[in-house]
Parts: C-alpha cells; structure tokens; sequence
C-alpha cells in the first residue's frame, strides 16, 4: 500500500468533524462560565457554579430582565480542567458558537489571563467573580471586570490585621514565616508580603515554596519549628492545607498566629477534615456567613439546604456576579456587548438580593476592578456548636461578643 | 545534628511507606512485564475501600485491612482478567505490550474520573480517629506514630510476599512465570492465571499502602497521581521488579524529601529526586539493587 | 484508471479540501479546535519518527515543546528577536538536549527509556518552575510568561484571526508528513525500523542502530521544538504546568498508538479521533457530569486497543483499498 492512499483517510473523518451550526436567535441572555470543573480545584468550579445557580433561578424566577421584555438568564458551562489551554478553547467555542453574550470565570488565574485576552479580542464582557492575580486587571482590558479584590490588597489587609491586632492585643510581632504552594497564586503573595514585610519592619526568618502535590509536608513543617517564627502565613490549595494544618498540630508548633489566604483554607471540606486542628486559624476570605448584612443568613440558609455546606467567598462573589450582571443588562436594555460592557463599567450596586458582602457597593474603576472589594479576616473557633468561621476584621465588622484569641497559642 | 537524625527518621519511615505504595507496581511489572499507569488509581481506589470501612464500621483504621486486601485482590483480579488479558492474548509474541500501557493509562483515566462522578471532589480525611496527630516524642524529637506503623507494616509486607514468592506453590509459579513465561507455560502454569494472581496481589499491596496511608492523609479522587510518578522512581532505583529494592527506594526518596529541605527550599527536592533518577539510570539501569529477581 | 491515479487525485483532492476549509468553516470555534488538532497531529507525526521507527517510547516530549516555546518567547520578549528566528534557535537548542538525554537513555530498553523520558521532562518542568531568571534570561518561575497583543501580521507571528494559524500549522504538518516519508523511504527509515524490530540482527548486519536512533531523536527533539512556537504565538501564553506537562508528553504518545504507530498517516487519524473525541466530550459532558469526558477518553484508548492494537490506520487503509478494488476492478496482471 503507498502513501498516497493512506493520506486519503482523513477526508471522512474531517468532513464528520465539521457538522454544521446555525445561528439561533437570541431569547435568553446567554451567559457563558468557564470553571474548573474536573481536575484538581474541581471544589472550587463545583462551589462557583451551585452560587451562580442559585442566583440565576432567583433572578429568573423574579422575571428575568425586565428591560429586554423579561427576558431569562441561561448557564452555560465549561470545563477548565484548570488548564489554560483548555479555558482559551472553551472561550472561543461558548463566544463564537455557543454566541454568549457575557463571560464569567475561571478561578485559576493561570486559565483566567489568556481567556480575557481572548473575550478582549471579541469584544465580549468578562465579569471575574475570584482569580486574584493583580494582573488580571492590569492588562489594559476594557472587557474585564473583577469582583474580588486583588491580591496586592488581600495582602495588604493581611498586613494591616497583623498590625491592627498587636495594637489591640498588645502582643508584638517580630519574625514571619512565608509557606506558600508554587504556582502563580502562592508566589504573588509572596512577592507581596516580602515587599510589605520589609516596608513594616517585620523579620522574615522563612521564604518557602513548596509543590502542593507534596505527599509528606513535615519536612516543611520541621523548618517552620525550628524557624520558630511569631507569625506564620500561608497560601494553600485544599489537599496541602488539610496536611498542613495536622501535621503543624502534630508537631506542637506554637505560633502567635497563623494567617491563611482562603483558596484550601476555606474549602468546605478543609474544616471536616482538620477538625479542632484548625481552632484560632486566621483566614482572610471575601465574606462569611456572620457578615451584618441583610439577607446574608437567608442566602447561606438557602445555599446550604440545596449543597450541604455553607457559602463560600469565592461562591459569593459568583453569586454577586450574577446580581452585578442582571444590574448591568436592565440599563443597557440590549443584548450588544458594547452596550452591556458600558452599563457594567457604570456599575453601582448598591442593594438587591447580591449586595450581601460587606462593602456598600459594586464599582468597578477604570481598570475593571471592584474598587470596594474588602477582603474580612475570620478566626476559626467553636462557640458551642462545633468549629465556625467568626469574622473579626475589620473591628466594625467584627461579630458581637466574639474576643478573637491573639495570640493563638493560648 | 539532631535536626538531621529527627529528619532521617522521618524520611525513613516516611520512605518506607512510599516504598510499600509502589510494591505492587513491582510486583506487577516483575510478572507482566508491564508499566501499570493505572497504579495510582489502585492506591486512590484501596484509600477509598479502606475510608468507608472505617466510617461505616466505626473500626480501629487498621482493621480495615480485612476488608481491604480482600476487596483490592478481587478488583485486582478482575480488572487483569477482563480488560487487560484480552490484549496480551492479542499481543502475544511482543515481548514488552505497548498497547498494554495504554490500556493502564485508560484505566487510569476512567477510575478516577468515575470516582469524581461518583464522590464528588471533596477532600477527605479520617477525623478523630485513635491514629490522628499520635506522636511519640523523644526530649524534643517528634517522631509520628502513624508513620512509624506504617514503616512497620511495609517491613511486615516485604516479608510476607518474600514468604509467599519463596514458600507456597503459587509463589513459585509465578516466579517461574516471571523468570521465563514460555518455559513455564510448557511446565504447564496457566500464564494468564498467573498474571490475574499477580495482578491481584499486586492491587492487594497498593490497598494496605492505602491503609497505612489514611490515617494521616487525605482522600480525594486524583490523589494517586501524587504518588504515580514518585512510585516509578522508587520502582526504577530500587531495580523493576524487586520487593526489597521498592522499599530501599521508598527509603532513599523519602530521605531526600526529608533532609533535604533543610538546606534548600522544599520545591528544590524533587528536582533532585529526577536528577538522581536519571543518574541512577545512566550509570546503573537495573537500579541501585538490581539483581534480576529476589523474591 | 489505476489505483495509482486514483490515489494521486485523492491526495490531491485532500489538499484542496485542506487548504480551502477555512473558507468553509467560518467559526472560529471550529478552526481553533482544527488547529489544535493539526498542531497534535503534527507532534505525533515527529514523535513517530523516534518513537514510531525506532520502536522505543518516549513519554517526555513536551519537554521538547516546552524548550521551544519558552526560547522564542524569551528571546522575543526580552531582545526582540522575530519568533521566527526564535523557533529555529529553540529547535537547535531542543536537538542538544535530545542528543544529550539520547546518548544514555536510548541504549535503554521499553520500560526504563519510556520512565527515564518521564522523569527528564518532569525533571524539566520543576527546574522551570524553579527558575525565575537564568541569569538575564527571564522564565518566571511557575508564573509563565505572557505575550503581549503587539502588531499582528507574518513577522511578528501573530494574528487576529485563526486563519494564519491554521495555514501556518498545515504547512508545518505536510512538511513534517512528507519528512516522514522521506525518512521511511531512505536508509535510515529502513535502519530504525530494522533497529526496533530486532536490533541484535540489524547490528549483526553492520547497522548502527544507535547512531540512527541518536539522528532520529535529534531530528524529533528539533521539529517538536519548532510546534512549541507555534504554540507559544498561538496562546499567547505559557506557563510551565500546561507545556511541559505530562498530559500533553502522554497525548502525542497516545494519539501515535492510537493511530497507528511507525505509519504515516497514523498520527493524523489518531489526531482526527482522539481530538474531537476529548474536545466534544467536554463540550457536552463538562458541565452536569464533570470527569465523564475523561472517562469517554479512557474507554476509547481500552477499546481502540482492545481491537485494533496496531492502531486504527490499519483498518481503514484496508477498508479503503478494498472499496477501491470494489469500484475500480483492476485488471489481473497478464503474464
């Protein structure tokens, strides 16, 4: 047999691979979701997608879009596997063929910059409800907008707690200890809390990456011992954060403070796996279910009736987005992406079912990013009814007769 | 100096354990000649058998391993004996069945994904059992006592399959199998057989990895690729095939994730275990221990 | 008409419909998905000539395409170097890797060159994500470099559209199809296949079966390196997790078997069915059952070996030969 017949194969299997596609006309308002649904932050896509269900459902259930004739909001999603290649394939396929009208996604920062660049060709809106890298929003995108805040701020308020809770506390801090996981997440923290740690004067007696596929974490754990550090703060993902979390209990490693970085530390599953190992654990998170804010209990109560654990920061900005998306289309009455990216950039919202985070408002600065997004830090405790995340700061959002344990080591 | 021999210690046995997870890979790759890419969903599935025996039974967690070892041989067995026999029947005169690895990496694929399907991608992990946070402490050296266990059972395991390979009548079967399958076929051992019983043993080692695994690890659908790769290292050093070479190997990558650390950041650590990996192979590709068999 | 004509206007036919589908295909989701396709099917098409002729299994060559991205995007980040160049400088620095990694390891035997291949690229990707400059050179850790949208066009290989990328990585396709052929049909094809298939015999007539391994594995390493580019130009983005990860070294191996190894055209029917198969699934299955695309993917690759084990090139190039034996009687050769 000579080649040349063996070339002539493919032509059947590429004429099958095409099919064909139409355009439908538009009668819900499409809105496409790119989330790491299988793969290693499979709870992280899971939790995005059951908050932005939630919202949908409400939203649609109170008649839609009142502006576009009551028009409904429809999901649709795709799986990142956590892979950028993956989440730019999956952008191109829900814009041209799946023809959404908005973006939401997709968690890993690393999926997240090239599926905004691809948005940003088409001219479609990108609304990120959580990927923290500051460079999402330093692109020069006029399609991006984020609801979380990024993470030179969630470092920053990490920083501003530790200072805040000394003055309080009048226990003083000296030596820091950095233990991050090595990615993209963990070493943006870490260039940040280097930066910050030297602007405040703090000692850093350890720098350390480590793989968070990690199977044995005590050595990491030995030289935070023996580093004997005041403060120790973290970026994990869930799997290295349960490992983390026992293994420092093991070892009887007595710190003034942990300070986590939500991701793993406030995986729902973190806490029913670590148990009383996690008590007095700070995290710094996007909301909690203590926040004073109407509605908020109502919505936990909910969400966590149909799911079976509470809501989460990053499922809150999901469902924040939904609400901040459904504002956006009722001014711009049109489906034009143009005209949706005008009203999202005009964006101030003030109340509404989604409006039960901490902060007053939904704006987004120049550069698309939510300019009042505040990050609370919580403490892990148990006042009587198992281990809960108490919120303690900032002080005027701290629940009602909670004194936070500072120093944590008792 | 006491900071290195507390980190040796820890390696050890931390070592030893990792040395245990990848026995059965040996095991299997000593009799069928194969690579099993599936291996990392067998320790996954035997972590999964040996969590829900002991929440549902309330049991001590190494009592699971009645369970355990008996549900791992029967899917063992089985997973050999129906999907992948089909394919040595079909490949028979290749010495080294690529396709066969392919069909490990299928199963790979499909078992932990049917696992997220099923129990969702939730992180799970053994709470307040008698195991969690043990330490045996030593002045100021922490030594953890699901650990040292665990280092005790790999012994216990290296020794009972030596036992078994030497003494009973199956051993020597596939023994003889391992050493030269067409000569042993002509002595009349069934091939097939043997290798659905090696499979089987073979899944049974990975599911008491398991077991001494749980108590101080969690479970989760994709968490035997965390072991997947540090197992064919540990195989390939200690020499493909061999039970004690597994465990020497475990020891050896567990001391360099150890001790390592302490001089360099933890991230650091695996490029050296590839970098010895690789050397080992250039220099000596039957491994540190290789003899051809030893069982 | 004979066989031969027929085949020759098919091919030709084939290249037609090849090179005009983008005037079909108008979505951009389709093309994406095609050039991605063909981009696998031609890292397969250079896999094959080591890992199909040789008869051995590398499981790391995105460690190959890992070099090439990050050289020419390095080089054209931080000198403005034309990706181009940068391409050709990743393929040589790629071929002085694959020749330094080959010099041990091919002398190795099934299992231990397809485990040593393994742990070269992980050992590849941890150094990557380890590294955050190299002296001057900058490769951000485990962050990944992100190239910026500059002017598009032919020199700085880079497009609006999807329809210079599709070109672009055809081209590259039927150059390295038709190198294949050319290697299969010149000495050294003949001495890697007779290397893989009984090196001891292949050595006893005289060839030196480790020098044609040594040349296939250059020429391998190089071509996959030049796909690192693309890709790079392509995505516009890398990161060390996605491009020298064990996922992709273990799809072009897969894509090979599937197809049909040491063949020509099996890399590309093995990229024509494995590709879809994983994208669609996903597509469909991504949202309400997470994993069960992958699950698809796996029982594809159990069942594509259970019965087609020299991959499926093999029965579709009978099947194709028999329905032109049917529609074209040739006459028997008279004596």
């Amino acid at each position: 047999m000579n080649v040349l017949s063996r070339l002539t194969l493919p032509a059947v299997a590429l004429s099958l691979a095409l099919g064909s596609f139409g355009l439908a006309q538009a009668n819900t308002v499409k809105i496409g979701n790119i989330e790491p649904m299988s793969g290693p932050s499979a709870t992280l896509g899971q939790q995005g997608k059951a908050a932005r269900e939630m919202a949908v459902e409400e939203i649609n259930a109170a008649g839609g879009i009142k502006s576009l004739g009551g028009m409904k909001l429809e999901l649709i999603y795709a799986d990142s596997e956590s892979k950028p290649e993956k989440g730019v394939a999956e952008a191109e396929r829900l814009i041209n063929t799946e023809k959404v009208h908005v973006l939401t996604g997709c968690w890993n920062s690393a999926v997240t910059y090239p599926t905004t660049a691809v948005a940003e060709r088409y001219g479609i809106p990108f609304i990120v409800p959580v990927s923290v890298a500051d460079k999402i929003t330093e692109q020069g995108f006029k399609n991006v907008f984020r609801i979380a805040a990024k993470d030179s701020w969630w470092t920053r308020d990490q920083f501003s707690f530790l200072k805040d809770m000394q003055d309080e506390f009048g226990t003083k801090v000296e030596k820091l200890a950095f233990v991050y996981e090595n990615g993209d997440w963990g070493k943006g923290f870490a260039t940040q809390w280097k930066k910050l740690a030297e602007e405040n004067g703090y000692t850093v007696v350890l720098d350390e990456p480590y793989p968070s596929t990690a199977t044995d974490l005590s050595p990491v754990v030995q030289k935070i011992r023996r580093a004997n550090p005041d403060v120790l703060m973290l970026v994990s993902n869930a799997a290295d954060a349960i490992l983390l979390t026992n293994t420092i209990a093991e070892y009887k490693v007595k710190l003034k403070a942990i300070v986590a970085s939500g991701g793993g530390h406030a995986d729902p599953s973190f806490m029913k796996a670590v148990g009383k190992n996690a008590e007095n654990l700070f995290d710094i998170v996007e909301w909690e279910t203590d926040v004073n804010k109407p509605g908020a209990k109502e919505a936990n109560d909910k969400f966590k009736a149909k799911n079976g654990y509470n809501l989460t920061g990053e499922a809150v900005d999901a469902y924040l987005a939904m609400y901040v998306l459904k504002d956006a289309l009722e001014r711009a009455g049109s489906l034009e992406p143009a005209k949706i990216r005008e009203a999202l950039a005009a964006t101030n919202l003030t109340d509404g079912p989604g409006m039960i985070v901490g902060y007053d408002a939904v704006k987004f600065d120049a550069s698309g990013q939510n300019e009042n997004a505040s990050p609370v830090i919580v403490q892990v405790a148990d006042l009587g009814q198992g281990l809960e995340r108490v919120t303690i700061w900032p002080k005027n959002a701290r629940r009602a007769g909670y004194t936070p344990v500072f120093p944590a080591n008792k | 100096m006491l900071y290195v021999i507390e980190d040796m210690i820890n390696g050890i046995l931390m070592g030893s354990i990792y040395g245990l997870t990848a026995m059965g890979l040996t095991i299997i790759f000593g009799v069928l000649k194969v690579i099993n890419f599936a291996h990392g969903s067998l320790l996954m599935v035997g972590m999964y058998a040996a969590y829900w025996a002991i929440t549902l039974t309330g049991v001590h967690p190494y009592l699971a391993l009645a369970i355990v070892i008996p549900v791992m041989f029967a899917f063992g067995y089985a997973l050999q004996n129906i999907v992948i026999k089909p394919i040595f029947i079909a490949e028979k005169n290749v010495r080294e069945p690529i396709t066969v690895i392919i069909v490990t990496t299928g199963i790979w694929y499909i078992l932990d994904n049917l696992t997220l399907l099923v129990f969702g991608p939730q992180y799970r992990s053994l709470t307040a059992n008698p195991l969690q946070g043990q330490m045996f402490e030593l002045g100021s050296m922490f030594v953890s006592a699901p650990k040292f266990y665990g280092f005790i059972i790999a012994l216990v395991t290296a020794a009972a399959i030596h036992l078994f390979m030497q003494k009973t009548i199956m051993g020597r079967a596939i023994r003889a199998t391992s050493m030269d399958r067409e000569a042993a076929s002509l002595m009349g051992i069934n091939q097939y057989r043997i290798y659905n019983v090696a499979f089987g043993i073979g899944a049974a080692t990975t599911g008491i990895a398991a077991v001494a695994l749980i108590p101080f690890n969690n479970v989760f659908p994709t968490v035997g690729v965390l072991f997947d790769i540090k197992g064919f290292i540990i195989v390939v050093l200690g020499g493909l095939g061999s039970i004690s070479g597994a465990l020497l190997g475990g020891i050896i990558v567990g001391l360099i994730e150890s001790v390592g650390p302490q001089f360099m950041t933890a991230t650091w650590t695996e490029a050296i275990v590839y970098g010895l990996f690789l050397i080992v192979l250039f220099v000596k590709p039957s491994g540190l221990f290789g003899q051809k068999h030893d069982w | 008409m004979k066989h031969q004509h027929i085949n020759k206007i098919m091919l030709a036919g084939l290249l037609v419909i090849a090179f005009a589908l983008p005037l079909v295909i108008r979505s951009a989701t389709y093309l994406h998905i095609l050039v991605l396709l063909f981009f696998y099917a031609y890292l397969t098409t250079s896999w094959n000539i080591v890992g199909g002729f040789a008869g051995v299994l590398p499981l790391g060559h995105a460690a190959f395409v890992g070099i090439g991205a990050y050289t020419s995007t390095i080089l054209s980040l931080q000198y403005g170097v034309s990706p181009w160049l940068g391409m050709l400088v990743g393929g040589v620095l790629a071929t002085i890797v694959g020749v330094i990694i080959s010099l041990p390891t091919l002398k190795m035997r099934g299992a231990y060159f397809a485990l040593a291949t393994i742990a070269f690229a992980e050992g590849i990707r941890v150094m990557v994500e380890n590294i955050d400059y190299i002296g001057p050179l900058k490769l951000n850790g485990p962050r990944g470099l992100q190239i910026p949208p500059l002017e598009t066009g032919l020199a700085s290989f880079m497009f609006a559209s999807k329809e210079p990328y599709y070109y672009i990585i055809l081209i590259m396709l039927l150059a390295v199809m038709l190198l294949t052929y050319l290697i299969s049909r010149a000495k050294l094809g003949y001495y890697l296949m007779a290397g893989g298939e009984e090196p001891e015999a292949a050595m006893a007539l005289g060839i030196n079966v480790a020098r044609a391994k040594l040349i296939a594995m250059a020429i391998s390493s190089f071509l996959t390196a030049l796909a690192g580019t693309f890709y790079a130009q392509f995505s516009l983005y890398i990161h060390p997790k996605s491009i020298i990860s064990l996922d992709m070294s273990f799809e072009i191996a897969f894509i090979a078997l599937i197809g049909g190894r040491g063949s020509i055209v099996g890399p590309l029917l093995g990229a024509l069915l494995l590709r879809p198969v994983g994208d669609f699934c996903r597509i469909y299955f991504g949202d309400t059952l997470p994993g069960l695309h992958l699950v698809i993917f796996g029982l594809v690759l159990i069942f594509v070996m259970l019965y087609q084990p020299r991959g499926i090139q093999e029965p579709i190039s009978r099947a194709y030969q028999a329905l032109l034996n049917r529609l074209i009687p040739q006459p028997s050769l008279g004596r």
